[in-house]
């Protein structure tokens, strides 16, 4: 908007065609790193599918609440160039130098002078745009109460009076001669993020989707359940508007091949997405609701799912029925649904009634998003998704143009995130390296108003955030009672503090007011304290006059069931939060040079695509691999499910990463020590074989430590010789063909070692493996009889298709229980495999020539344990590194300046691997575009007068920072101090105080808690 | 009488234990309300100071929380305040005051189990001991 004759001249742009999570994650990740961006979205706010979501899993959380800072991140970006409601018409030239053709729809409203206020809404409700959920209208039209940009949309065409509709508006934004924009964009890459649709069940009759109003699909569901939603979050039946007492869902529709007009794919996330919804479901109404999930196989391979779908099982009693259900019927004068089904392995018809029913369907590319890939010239695959890099899963059949999240397969929102930050990195590859200096925005820190002499002004804002502290205790009577705390000027109810409306709101009380402090009653400070800052900020506050009360994870979502005692506490915490803003003083941030160079810890395929990848943008990279070779577990893989060769790849760029001459490798590395503090790190290695010591300094650590290859002793492993892992049945096949082609009877056994009390996550990789094996030795040995015994089958994707494929070629899948696994003795060079089959009711045995034990990968717990100690780096339960936010920063850690990518993270295939080492170096190069590093205001500071030194605090300090100056006393230099308080506390003199965490700070809190005691 | 609600403080660094409640609270792991949470940057920063003064406002029970031993984000300031708290427990059997009444315990902020888990046994423990001393002091 600001800067289009810029637009029409220079080509250094990237196009991100799409504005939902992922291309807005990729915006942001490029707008981070000093590149210019043009997101288009058709929809006249962003946020795609999302913003239609409930919670997500696994964490059950809030998605707007998640969502919210993201988008209006993005809005004010001075390096995003926003366009809505605007589609690509066409696009012409190649990578480096593209040209797209965009229209933009009239909205009939002037962004600039739209306030939200939603009149417009309120006297022409027929005119205002709105599309999300099951009905119009329900119960603002806009979109979210977060929504960017917060403006409405007009349809002229249902509009009778225009003229009235203009006149209504008070800002005069409305615009009745707003019409299509035409323009075009010069970009050098192209990134498309156009998401996918659901399948649309209306044609399959038996399910009875276009007859019953209770039939409804997964998102609609979403849409009942939500807030926001067309009920505001009531869950009824849409039928009658009572509560349900049983509901059921049914997996794949529209997937897996099943249903006229379904993909042949399975679109991945459907399973956790009802799994979530019938846990959402049971959490609010407990005993007095029945949920039921009839399904294929569930698919729980994401990293800790498995733990999600046991917590379904046992702690909320969530029911599965393995089944197919063949038909809905609702019976004359029933208001029930009839379900006809059989279970599982028995052929007995069974009738069984629902409340409702909620059909999981799946992903399909639009035609829209088919009609966009043939304009720019991108291959699709026979499932009408592109055709993508079998390594680089964002790379399309044309160069510069990279595709990420739904659109290039079915997936859940984190892994969007990651191809989204993947496709940032590549998209960026194909810029002119420019070397601007941005400009200061030094006039945007507005002047602060100095409030030091004024007697302390609060403001009490507390938001309900739908019903997450809404729906449980008196959002109203509270804020009545936080009017009577000390110092309290005004209290207010802010519904989603964290939506734009309100923090305007909240910003114009500032002013208006002249309030100098101000509280927040609503979530945790880790998620939106830096918001709420960069709100008061914009008010002329300076940001640490600021406490958030969290009562919504510290009470209303814990301690449900209780909301007397909810209220008392929810106002307790605002009174400590009252009392400790009104000590708290303005402050001033430290700020440091970085240090741009990166340390990659670990040589394997995704250290060294992250190391090559930041190389190739100009930074010097230290790759540290504990071994002698480079390479990791990659070496002994040959070929992929796709058929992709990975020697060749391997070998490929193992030459890049020793030619380039930014990267400096380190083999034999062991990390010994590390300190420092985010973009100024210093970490100690000994290396090479005389085990020399180094220090390294470094801004950036990358994790690419990989997962070691599972080995338990289970099933004759290491006993008989035909007993072989996955892994090394592959390499087998390729070596001995001749004796491959000898092999009768061979058997599999699924889930070795993983999905059990001991290691109870799922290993992801190994149902493709082992089809990829099977079709292995049928293309050696057609004659091969096959077994494959499971527990669940779980090629999520495309991988499906070769599932398919093995099932054609003859391949026998058995499933087995967890509590009866086959038995497996040795006989003679061969292997006695005894196991039940389900279909024929009875146990079978037979003799097998191969045996081979799909036994996953584990977490490297030796190595992990310690470079976790060394780094200070959370891991999960089973050893794997913690990424900070499961959905939305799924490559970030929680310690800022650490990035954690491929098996580290979790088990994953090859081509995800290498797409997170893409992420990764987005995301690194998103902190190493900055020049200096914010330390925060968190620093000790010594009062002269009172210090004695006495040494403790040079002691004390786990960093050595306190020195005693010329002057005689103890000096801490806040640019160094790491802002533990150890000083503070260990001080005899109290001379040392923590900045924002003042001792009369911390005590006014105590003060105030237990006031009404001691009175 | 009514029945007795402890009153007792949290204190909760920033890297682990604080983080923990937050997970306790999206995982919706319910613990009693008696708890109430301050944050400091490290449990190192809580002050023997801090701790006497929350019992003598009237507090029946007060933990600090930090990082797992050897997870501590400042080095071992969790090893210090361990020792800290155990100084001042000393204290509080000196002037009469139940040291049981003060813990250290320490999880990683993955453990949102174990947060809600901790605040439920202590909450317990100071109920089962009863008001503190001082507050049926003043109480008189």
């Amino acid at each position: 908007m600001q800067n289009s004759n810029k637009l029409q001249t220079q080509n250094n742009k990237v196009l991100v065609i799409g504005g939902g999570l992922g291309g807005i994650r990729t915006a942001l990740d490029l707008a981070e790193a000093e590149k210019d961006v043009v997101l288009v979205d058709k929809d006249y706010t962003i946020g795609g599918l999302m913003t239609q979501l409930d919670r997500t899993f696994p964490t059950n959380n809030c998605d707007l609440c998640t969502l919210a800072p993201h988008l209006s991140e993005s809005n004010r970006q001075e390096h995003i160039e926003l366009l809505t409601m605007t589609s690509v018409v066409g696009v012409t030239g190649e990578k480096g130098n593209f040209t797209a053709t965009l229209d933009t729809q009239p909205r009939f409203i002037n962004l600039e002078k739209c306030t939200g206020c939603g009149d417009c809404l309120k006297h022409f409700p027929e005119c205002v745009r709105f599309n999300p959920g099951l009905d119009h209208r329900a119960p603002t039209c806009m979109r979210y109460p977060q929504a960017t940009p917060q403006a409405f949309s007009i349809d002229l065409d249902k509009c009778e009076d225009v003229e009235a509709l203009v006149k209504i508006c008070p800002a005069e934004a409305i615009n009745a001669d707003d019409m299509v924009i035409r323009r075009e964009v010069r970009c050098s890459s192209i990134v498309l993020s156009t998401g996918a649709s659901l399948f649309d069940p209306s044609e399959l009759d038996y399910l009875g989707y276009a007859k019953f109003p209770d039939v409804v699909t997964s998102l609609e569901y979403e849409r009942i359940l939500s807030a926001s939603g067309p009920t505001g979050g009531k869950l009824v039946r849409p039928s009658n508007d009572k509560q349900p007492k049983k509901i059921a869902w049914i997996q794949c529709i529209g997937s897996r091949g099943l249903q006229k007009g379904a993909g042949s794919y399975c679109s991945n996330a459907c399973c956790m997405f009802a799994l979530k919804e019938a846990i959402v479901t049971k959490e609010r109404f407990q005993e007095d609701i029945e949920t039921t999930i009839f399904y294929m196989d569930m698919r729980t391979f994401g990293k800790d799912y498995e733990l999600y779908f046991e917590r379904a099982k046992n702690e909320y009693g969530v029911r599965f029925l393995r089944s197919r259900p063949h038909s809905i019927l609702q019976l004359e004068g029933s208001d029930k649904l009839n379900m006809i089904y059989t279970v599982d392995d028995s052929t007995k018809q069974l009738n069984e009634d629902f409340d409702m029913i909620v059909l999981s369907t799946g992903f399909k590319t639009s035609e829209e998003s088919r009609k966009l890939a043939a304009d720019i010239g991108i291959e699709l695959n026979s499932d009408f998704f592109p055709v993508t890099d079998g390594f680089n899963s964002v790379a399309t059949t044309k160069p510069g143009v990279y595709v990420a999240g739904t659109f290039q397969s079915p997936k859940d929102i984190p892994e969007t995130m990651v191809q989204a930050s993947a496709a940032a990195c590549m998209a960026a590859t194909d810029l002119p390296v420019l070397d601007v200096k941005v400009e200061d925005t030094e006039e945007e820190q507005a002047t602060e108003r100095d409030v030091s002499g004024e007697e302390p002004k609060v403001g009490v804002f507390i938001c309900d955030c739908g019903d997450n502290i809404g729906g449980v205790i008196d959002v109203e009577a509270l804020v009545e009672e936080a009017k009577n705390l000390p110092f309290v000027t005004v209290s207010k109810a802010e519904g989603h503090g964290c939506s734009r409306i309100s923090m305007d709101n909240i910003r114009k009380t500032i002013e208006e007011e002249g309030l100098n402090r101000v509280v927040i009653g609503g979530c945790s400070p880790r998620t939106h304290q830096a918001k709420f800052q960069d709100l008061i900020q914009t008010a002329g506050l300076n940001k640490y006059l600021l406490e958030i009360a969290n009562i919504r994870d510290q009470a209303t979502w814990v301690h449900s069931g209780k909301p007397e005692e909810t209220s008392k506490k929810a106002l307790e915490l605002l009174k400590m939060a009252v009392g400790a803003v009104v000590k708290a003083q303005p402050l001033t941030d430290q700020t440091l040079p970085i240090n741009k160079n990166i340390l990659v810890v670990g040589g394997g395929v995704t250290g060294m695509t992250s190391a090559l990848r930041l190389a190739e943008q100009g930074f010097q990279v230290y790759l540290a691999e504990k071994s002698d070779k480079l390479g990791g577990v990659a070496r002994d893989i040959i070929k992929t499910l796709e058929g992709n060769d990975v020697q060749e790849y391997l070998t490929d760029i193992i030459a890049k990463v020793q030619g380039h001459k930014n990267i400096q490798i380190i083999t034999r590395a062991m990390i010994v020590d590390h300190s420092g503090m985010p973009g100024m790190f210093k970490t100690g290695m000994q290396s090479g074989p005389q085990m020399f010591y180094r220090q390294i300094e470094h801004g950036v650590t990358i994790i690419a430590t990989g997962a070691q290859p599972n080995r338990p002793p289970l099933y004759l492993l290491d006993q008989c010789a035909s007993v072989r892992t996955q892994l090394e049945t592959q390499q087998f096949i390729f070596t001995n063909p001749e004796v491959v082609k000898t092999w009768e009877n061979v058997a599999m056994i699924q889930c070795v070692g993983s999905r059990i009390p001991e290691n109870p996550n799922c290993s992801r990789i190994c149902c493709q493996n082992a089809i990829k094996n099977a079709l292995a030795i049928l293309e050696i040995n057609p004659d091969a009889r096959i077994f494959v015994l499971y527990r669940d089958m779980r090629t999520y994707g495309f991988q499906e298709q070769y599932y398919q494929k093995a099932r054609e070629k003859g391949v026998i899948f058995v499933r087995y229980k967890a509590d009866d696994p086959p038995v497996v003795e040795m006989a003679g060079d061969q292997v006695d495999v005894t196991f039940y089959d389900p279909i024929l009711s009875q146990k079978v045995s037979f003799t097998v020539d191969n045996l081979s034990l799909s036994t996953g990968m584990i977490a490297d717990n030796d190595s992990t344990e310690e470079l976790a100690m060394i780094f200070k780096l959370p891991r999960t339960g089973d050893g794997f590194f913690l990424e900070d936010h499961v959905k939305l920063r799924p490559v970030d850690m929680s310690v800022p300046g650490f990035f954690v990518a491929g098996t580290a993270h979790s088990p994953k295939l090859l081509n995800e691997s290498i797409a997170q080492a893409n992420a990764v170096a987005a995301r690194a190069q998103t902190m190493l575009a900055r020049d200096v590093i914010n330390l925060g205001a968190a620093s000790a500071r010594v009062d002269g007068k009172l210090c004695a030194a006495c040494l403790i605090c040079v002691r004390a300090c786990p960093f050595d920072i306190p020195f005693i100056n010329a002057d005689g006393y103890s000096e801490i230099d806040p640019a160094k101090c790491h802002g533990c308080g150890m000083c503070v506390s260990e001080c005899p003199a109290k001379a040392i105080q923590l900045m924002q965490f003042e001792d009369d700070r911390i005590l006014a809190k105590v003060e105030q808690l237990l006031e009404r005691i001691s009175a | 009488m009514e029945k007795f609600e402890p009153v007792i403080v949290a204190f909760c660094c920033h890297y682990c234990a604080y983080t923990a409640a937050d997970m306790a609270g999206s995982q919706r792991l319910p613990y009693p309300t008696n708890v109430k949470v301050i944050q400091v940057p490290c449990s190192c920063k809580v002050d023997a100071l801090h701790i006497v003064k929350a019992f003598e406002k009237g507090a029946d029970g007060v933990y600090v929380a930090g990082c797992l031993e050897g997870d501590c984000h400042f080095k071992n300031g969790n090893e210090k305040a361990a020792r800290r708290v155990e100084y001042v427990q000393k204290y509080l059997d000196e002037i009469g005051i139940e040291s049981e009444r003060l813990e250290m315990v320490m999880m990683s902020a993955g453990m949102g189990y174990r947060f809600a888990q901790v605040a439920t046994e202590i909450t317990e423990k100071i109920r089962k001991l009863g008001p503190s001393p001082i507050k049926t002091a003043t109480a008189l």
